[in-house]
Order: structure tokens, then sequence, then C-alpha cells
């Protein structure tokens, strides 16, 4: 299979995830698991013999979920509700939260309402990070979901199957960073819209199948030569639990940039982090979960001792990027509280960034489009006169 | 909108509760002398964690608390401004936004200061009066916005200042054996927080480089448990027809439970009582005409606390409960064991309005409505507290399902009135009284 074709896959997959799932469903007979962003350890639940896949925001306009969410809430939330209370989540046999953020807690509730016959397990991930005992909490409520998840199946989710599972997570982790470092360096010159459906297809594909097509694609790109990319070097920012509109990133790579490094959640965020493969498992989740918000700080955690602006100006000079756009889901409230201090950061630096607003309901691209340019075109400038 | 209101109706508010303004004033007065008294200072929001720190002679200072008081004042704007100038958003927590706005006045003095530039605050700017943090202690229920602006805090402190988390787990309540206060869940929950304020204690202890006083704070919870008791008796007498207070009366009892000194609190309670004991005796209601009995769900909107009594007196109706006031703020006296009162003080803490599943919060909400015998039920939507708005849909639902309750929703805001619509109120407001009134006539 050629590179293209192995993303043409991906893409299928990204657009259209619960498609995937029945398809899935029907050819193995075997549970599917949705679940929340954006700490849930999609390992547990694929050791128990299920298809764990990250819920995605839906492309289509809210209609019932109206109803049921107020419009000041994220799109991601809304779009949740909004699928529900469709029934468009029947190929689900459970759906599993584990966040914090308010206005996840608040689809939570609307969803177990509309959902009557699927299991909707919740459990409530320490957000405070740095506590002596976060750890320890972080295992209580992985051991708990593992509880909840044999009681679901009626079979036990042994150790072994655990250890397999995180180590095919790792690799596949391990895979899509390779992709990252050879964006980087031109080697896999992948537009921002492919990269995104690299990982949103990982939250959703079986991790087997997923992982062998990963496994050609970086090996194609391995062989390449690197690529000269002409364009502003950018990074992007932010947009936590769902995927930024691929026209958006279209659109800012049409203007002269070329992407060369995000943390979005359907980005590095989601890949940054593997596991540790020895040890007790549940302990070893509980691992990552930490180290995830060191390797990435992220807003909806609260760590005195890690910041996400300094995290960012480092990624920058790591990448070599001549500028950050940030993307920024409407009434997301932890990227709000942390905003201020990113742009602060930023602006003692003296690195260029823009902030783009984003909603769930279709946006004036065109507005948008003079905005990237002029940004872009400011950066060259700069450049051109260092 | 064919209903007449006439002006000269008014609320009938308690008298007693006149003594809470001159608490809450001398509850200031005393944070803003703190610092030239040598006071340790502790910011903290959310649960009520006062008696822990009053006990241990630390000035606190209650985020929401100060917030309230600058927009029940018409002074939030100020510290708006500041917040949004260094880019906090209007979409935030607008009790967050204004207090951090206050942390943001006052590095911003400080700085100025510091650097020589002649530039203190104006006395009357209360936005820059708050005396900034020796210590920040973390306790929100359910809103992750609360935990995050705790630490938003700290960072516009610069990270110079300790702070404390306490996780306070949202109660699910999906297994057999859950309920209200009860089950494995709950059981779990409880002492996981119980440890951690335990843990709480450690940290104030190394902060003042004292033994903790226990014996202090247990006689602190005591009177508050009898405090609670008082507030929660008088409360139920509006079980009465006509109710003698108002969800308003209970909004501005609020203080006084819920973060004022402890010294007091139990005569502020027995006033209040007595007053409600003397007006059900004569008969007298909380409106001078009390022709529908309304649940209140949601936050308040502290820039509009005297404004709606008096919105919905004019209307003939006496709004007899509310969530916000009817289930929170030392709510389950009796779990508070004075002797060792840790574990009852956990458990306060975690039944704050929002902090259990709708399942669970949507039936101690039918239970209040029934109770109080409410004809309808009007609802705050609180732009910026989606804390509070998370369930009001399923709220509503459930009141026109299960008892048949009119309800009418309105938009708002905890303190700020840009997004507070009046035209709006008026219109849901009076469809709802014209559908109790059609539906009485078919009864
Ligand atoms: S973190 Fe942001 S995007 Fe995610 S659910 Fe919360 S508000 Fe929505
Ligand atoms: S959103 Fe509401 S519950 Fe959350 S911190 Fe603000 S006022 Fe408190």
């Amino acid at each position: 299979m050629d590179s293209q074709q192995i993303l043409g896959i991906f893409a299928a997959a990204a657009n259209d995830p619960l498609g995937y799932a029945r398809a899935w469903k029907d050819r193995t007979g075997r549970p599917v698991i949705g679940s929340f962003p954006m700490n849930f350890p999609g390992e547990l639940a694929h050791a128990a013999g299920t298809l764990p896949m990250i819920l995605q925001e839906s492309p289509d306009p809210i209609t019932v979920g109206h109803g049921l969410l107020f419009p000041f809430y994220c799109g991601y939330t809304r779009s949740m509700v909004d699928q529900a209370a469709r029934g468009d989540f029947d190929v689900l046999d459970a759906i599993m939260f584990g966040d914090h953020c308010v206005q996840l807690l608040g689809a939570a509730d609307a969803i177990r309402v509309q959902l009557t016959q699927t299991r909707v397990i919740f459990f409530q991930l320490i957000s405070s990070m740095c506590d002596p005992w976060t750890q320890g909490r972080s295992e209580e409520s992985f051991a708990a979901l593992r509880a909840e998840l044999e009681d679901l199946l009626g079979a036990p989710v042994p150790d072994a199957a655990l250890h397999d599972s995180i180590r095919l997570f790792n690799r596949n982790r391990v895979l899509i960073r390779k992709l990252y470092d050879m964006r980087k360096t031109g080697k896999a010159p992948l537009r921002a819209a492919e990269m995104q459906h690299v990982v949103k297809s990982s939250m959703i594909m079986d991790k087997a199948e997923h992982t062998a097509l990963l496994e050609q694609l970086v090996a194609f790109h391995e062989q390449a030569a690197p690529q000269a990319q002409p364009g502003m070097r950018l990074h992007l920012s932010g947009h936590f639990c769902q995927a930024p509109k691929p026209e958006i990133l279209s659109m800012i790579e049409d203007c002269g940039a070329i992407i060369v490094g995000d943390d979005l959640y359907h980005g590095f965020r989601y890949i940054s982090t593997d596991v540790p493969e020895i040890g007790d498992p549940i302990a070893g989740l509980a691992r990552w979960y930490l180290d995830r918000n060191t390797g990435v700080p992220c807003p909806t955690r609260v760590q005195n001792n890690v910041d996400w602006d300094a995290y960012l100006l480092d990624a920058i000079a790591e990448e070599r990027a001549d500028g950050m756009i940030v993307l920024m889901a409407k009434f997301c409230e932890p990227h709000m509280y942390y905003y201020p201090e990113v742009k602060e950061a930023f602006e003692a630096r003296g690195v260029p960034h823009l902030l783009i607003e984003t909603e769930h309901e279709s946006m004036a691209l065109e507005g948008l489009k003079t905005r990237v340019e002029t940004f872009v075109e400011i950066i060259r400038r700069r450049a051109a006169a260092a | 909108m064919n209903i007449s209101v006439p002006h000269d109706k008014r609320a009938n508010k308690l008298k007693s509760t006149r003594i809470a303004g001159k608490l809450v004033n001398d509850y200031w007065q005393m944070v803003w002398r703190a610092k030239e008294e040598g006071k340790l200072i502790c910011w903290y929001e959310g649960s009520a964690i006062n008696p822990f720190l009053e006990a241990a002679d630390i000035c606190w200072v209650h985020g929401e608390a100060y917030s309230a008081m600058l927009a029940a004042r018409h002074q939030e704007v100020k510290a708006q401004q500041a917040a949004e100038e260094r880019g906090y958003m209007k979409e935030l927590c607008s009790y967050a936004r204004t207090h951090l706005g206050c942390a943001v006045s006052n590095q911003r003095t400080r700085n100025d200061t510091d650097t020589g530039i002649a530039f203190g605050p104006e006395d009357d700017d209360l936005s820059a009066k708050l005396p900034p943090p020796d210590m920040i202690i973390s306790a929100y229920a359910y809103c992750s916005t609360g935990q995050q602006w705790d630490e938003m805090t700290s960072r516009v402190f610069g990270k110079k200042i300790p702070i404390f988390n306490v996780s306070l787990p949202w109660i699910w309540g999906a297994k057999k054996d859950a309920g209200y206060l009860r089950g494995q869940e709950w059981e779990e929950t409880s002492r996981y927080v119980e440890r951690q304020l335990y843990d709480m204690v450690k940290f104030i202890e190394e902060r003042t480089g004292k033994p903790y006083p226990w014996d202090r704070l247990r006689a602190m919870m005591a009177d508050i448990r009898r405090a609670s008791e008082l507030r929660l008796e008088a409360m139920e007498l509006c079980t009465n027809t006509p109710a003698p207070a108002s969800f308003f009366d209970w909004v501005v009892s609020i203080a006084p439970i819920n973060n004022l000194p402890v010294d007091g609190v139990v005569q502020y309670f027995e006033t209040v009582l007595a007053e409600v004991k003397a007006r059900v005796a004569a008969g007298e209601g909380a409106v001078p005409t009390e022709k529908y009995r309304l649940f209140f769900d949601g936050i308040m909107n502290w820039n509009k606390v005297g404004w709606l009594a008096e919105k919905f007196a004019r209307y003939d109706a006496n709004v007899v409960a509310g969530r916000y006031t009817h289930m929170a703020f030392w709510q389950e006296p009796s779990l508070i064991n004075p002797q060792d009162p840790v574990l009852g003080m956990a458990q306060n803490y975690l039944i704050c309005p929002n902090n259990h599943a709708s399942p669970i919060l949507i039936d101690l909400i039918m239970g209040l409505c029934e109770k109080f015998k409410v004809d309808g039920m009007v609802i705050h939507a609180s732009r910026t507290c989606r804390a509070f708005t998370n369930p009001q849909f399923l709220i509503a639902d459930a009141a026109h399902k299960r008892l048949g309750l009119q309800t009418s929703m309105f938009e708002g805001d905890v303190t700020d009135e840009s997004f507070y619509k009046d035209e709006l109120l008026n219109s849901r407001v009076e469809a709802m009284f014209e559908a109790i009134d059609s539906r009485r006539l078919l009864v």
C-alpha cells in the first residue's frame, strides 16, 4: 500500500468514526466502548477485548441537543449530547467518562439520561497533579475503571493482556512521534489535516490494524529524502477535546504557512507519552497520566510546577517555528484561563502568535483568512528584517 | 404580556436579615485591616473551609463572597476590567473574573509601588483593597472552574504563594446502593476527602508554625451545627402559607452561615427564626399577596438580589425555596459531630448543590418543590456558571413530567450584569403565571 492509500484509510475512519465502529463490531462481534477525552486509558478497554474509541465531535449542526445543553457550551460537549439524543451512539456498548472539565460533567449527565440502554460509567480522575496522593488516587481510579469493565463484560482483565495492550499502544505512539520528528525535518511533509487524520484515526481504529498501517507509513517516509518546504513555520496550539476543522487547517497552510508542530489533543498531546511497560500495569497507567502533564502541560489540570507557556516556547524553539497560532474552541474555560499566561510569555519573548476562536457552527473562513494572511506576512517581514 | 404589574407591592423582607449587612461589613473591615494587624491571610473559594482557618487565627478571604459583595454594591466593574485587561475573557466565570481582577489590581499596584511610581489604589476602589494572600487553599466541589481559578490566582501572584489543593470528587451515583448520603461511593468519597482535610490541617500548621488548635475548631463546629439547625428550622417554616420568608431572605443569609466569623452566627439565626415564627403566628407573608409559590433554580444574580425580590413581589409571587439556598451551606448539620468534626465537614463539602449527578440532584429538588408546595419553577440560566446550568434542562423536564410544574428560564449571571435580559425575564415569567392561572381554572 502506498502512503496516500494509508492516509486515505486513516481519513475515512477519522471522518466516520461511528461507521468504522459499526463495521468493526459486525466483523468481530465484540463490544465497542466510547470514551471522552482527554485522559482515558484506552489500553484498559483494549485489554478487555473491546474497541476503545474516543468519541468525536460531529460536523453536523446541533439539533435536538439544543434542548439539553445551553448554547454557551463548547462545541464538543454540545455535539456529544446531540449525537446521544439523536441515537447515533447506538453502536456503543458503554461510555466511559473520566474527566473533570465542568462542561464535560454536564454532558455526562445529559448523555446518561438519553442512553437508557447503554452503560454510562464515570470515574473522576484527580486533576490536581502534584499532590503526594495524585499517583495513588489515579491508581484507585484506574483500578475502579478496570473493575467496572470486568463487571460490564463478565470477565477479568488480566495483567498479561493489559501489558500486551500497553506495548501495542506505546508502539503506536512511538510511530506517530516518528512522523512528528520527520515532519520537522521535512522527511514527512504531511499537511496538517493529514496529520490530524493519522492521530484521530488512532483514537478510533483497532490499534493493531492502525499500528500495522503506521509501520508502513513511517517506513515509507524514512526512506524519503527531506523536502525543502517553503513557507513560514508555525506551531498550532490548543483546541482540546475537539479536532480543529480540516478546512481551517488547510486555510492556514494556504496562507503560506507550514505546520511543523502542535500540542493539539488531536495531535502531539495525544501521543506524547508512553506507559511504563514493566511493573504493575495500573501503577503504570497512573504514571503515564502524571507524566503526560509534565510532558505536554494541559490547562484542564492544575500543576503549579509546570508551565504550559514555557513548554510552548521550548517546543517552538525546538521546531524552529517562526510563530504560533492558538486555536481556541469557543467557550472552553480551561483554555481561557491559561491563555493570558501564554500571551504574556509570548509577548515577553517577542514570539508572534495569533489567537483564533473556533465555533462548532460554520465559521466565516474568509474573514479568518485575512487575519492569518496578515499574521504570516508580519512574520515574514520580521524574518526578513532579522 | 398582559399582566398588569402594580408598583406599590413591595417585598416584605425579613427585618432581622439587616443584621447580616452589618456582619458582612464588619467581616470585610476585618479583612482589610488584617495585614496591618500582622495576620496571615488565606484566599479560598468554594467549600466553607473558613472554620479551619478561623480556628488557627488565619484571616480568610472567600473569593465568591468578595465578588458577590462587589456586585451587590455595584462596584464589580473595575475588578472585571482589570481581569479583562490581562486577557481573561468575558465567557469565564464572572465570580472568578471579578476576584482575579482583584488579584491583578493588587499585583499591579504593588509592582507600581515597587518601581517607585506614585500610584496607589483609591480608597474607595474595593477591587484593589483586598490584601494579598499568604496561602491559597483550593477546595472546590464539582466545578473545574473553581480549581482553575485558584491555580490562576497563584499564578497571578507569581506562584510564590503556597497553595494546597483538596480534590472533591463528583458523586456519580450509578451503583445499586447509591443514593443521597448513602452507598459505597458516598462512604469512600467522604473518607477520601476527610484524609485530604487532615493533610490540609498539616499545611495550615506549616504556615502558622503552631500546633493546630483542634479544641477551637470543635467549639466552632458546635456553633455552626447549631446555626445550621436554626436556619433549616426557619426555612422549614416557609412551608406555611403564606410563606413568612422568601428565597431572597435566605440569599441574604448565606454569608452568615457560609463565610462570616463563627462568633455571632447562632445569635443571627436565633433572631431570624424568632422573626419567622412571629410571622407564621401572625399569618404574615414575604410578599403582600401570595398568589404564586415558586422554586428558584440556579445561582444568584448578585447585582439583582433586591431588585428580583421586588419584581416577584409585584407579581404576587413568593419565591419560597431554591437550589442555591436550600441545598447548600452546612446543609446537613446532623453529619457534623462537634467532638470529631472533620468527616462531617468533608461530607457537607461534598453535598454542594451541584456535586451529585442529576438523578440524585433532581430527586432532591423535586422533593423540595413538593414540600414547599410550589406552583412553578423559575430557572436562572447563569451564563458564566456552567456548574449551575449543567443539569437545568433535565431539572425543568423533571418538574414538568413528575410534578406538572410550569417552568420559566431567564438568562443572567452571577456578577456580570451585561448578561442579564430583563425583557426576557418579564415575558417568560408572565407566560408562566398565565399558564399557572389557566391550569388552576381547569382544576
Ligand atoms: S476542556 Fe474545553 S473543549 Fe474540552 S470539554 Fe472542556 S470546555 Fe470543552
Ligand atoms: S462557574 Fe459557578 S461553580 Fe464554578 S467557580 Fe464559577 S461560580 Fe463557582
